[in-house]
């Protein structure tokens, strides 16, 4: 019984061991991140590919945040932009779509990366499949509704 | 928070950093909370078998995945609770370097669903809409991944 706890222990405490050598860098990088406004930088270079499927620069926004921040510690930042820059209910719904599928793109690939999980396979499917569904709201948004309607 | 406007000077100074560093070790902190009972939990459920009863229950379900049964555990605590808890119930295991990939692949696109839900949410996005979208493209690569990779 007590070996089965402490099998249970030293296991989780490897596991927050391998956790903290991600978690504590990632932060202090974020830090400076934040510090030096990079992400509005970062943002006006980024913006143009996301205008293919139907971004505007306000709407890209949040799903840089998302993509490098996470949704949880983006959320702040995330949810004030949607709502100060007025995106349309398509933008919403794109960004919306990108973001679940795709964020928090250093958080979580270095966590399963550290496990010797290959780090492109953790980063182009989720990538791959956040550009095809935006793509598919974008269309159905823009060329399949109106029609319908 | 400082704005960089003019040339590209960088700002990094003792504060920035100390933040940082502070951030890091309470999220580190929140993290073992998690990760520890979960890894305490699974390391129970193995040893008192309800994992092989568990695994052979799901073993169906997860060799569609390319997965053995007792991934379902893995699987679970990634999309309810979050991905440190699914790292956590991992630690406990011995999974093949396939079926890790398989699982983080899968658990990328669809993880911490009681949380991120709600976020989504409030960012305009019903619970109707991405819970289906996120799960089923998680099971997708799982379906796909399971397929080439065994």
């Amino acid at each position: 019984m007590i070996d089965v706890f402490w099998d249970g222990l030293t296991g989780g405490f490897e596991g927050v061991w391998i956790l903290a050598r991600v978690v504590i860098p990632l932060m202090v990088v974020l830090e400076v991140f934040k510090a030096n406004a990079w992400l509005d930088k970062a943002n006006r270079v980024i913006a143009p590919p996301f205008r293919k499927i139907g971004l505007s620069q306000d709407g890209a926004f949040p799903v840089v945040v998302a993509s490098v921040f996470g949704l949880t510690f983006g959320s702040g930042v995330i949810l004030s932009n949607i709502r100060e820059n007025r995106l349309s209910d398509t933008e919403i719904r794109i960004s919306g779509t990108f973001m679940a599928l795709c964020h928090a793109l250093i958080e979580d690939t270095l966590i399963f990366a550290v496990l010797g999980i290959p780090i492109w396979i953790l980063v182009v499917p989720r990538l791959a499949l956040a550009v095809l569904a935006s793509y598919a709201v974008l269309w159905f948004f823009s060329v399949a509704r109106p029609r319908l309607s | 928070m400082v704005d960089g406007e003019e040339e590209d000077v960088m700002t990094v100074d003792g504060a920035i950093l100390r933040r940082g560093l502070y951030k890091g070790i309470v999220t580190t902190l929140e993290l073992s909370k998690v990760i520890i009972p979960t890894a305490v939990a699974v390391t129970f459920l193995d040893a008192s078998g309800g994992l092989e009863i568990l695994a052979e229950w799901f073993a169906p379900l997860m060799g569609w995945l390319g997965l053995p049964g007792e991934a379902a555990v893995v699987l679970f605590s990634g999309y309810f609770i979050n991905l440190y808890a699914a790292i956590g119930s991992m630690t406990a295991m011995n999974l093949s370097m396939e079926a890790m990939i398989i699982l983080a692949v899968m658990l990328g696109l669809c993880h911490s669903m009681i949380v991120e839900l709600a976020i989504s949410k409030k960012a305009g996005c019903p619970v109707s809409y991405i819970l289906p979208l996120r799960l089923g493209m998680s099971l997708f690569m799982g379906v796909l991944l399971g397929g080439m990779l065994q």
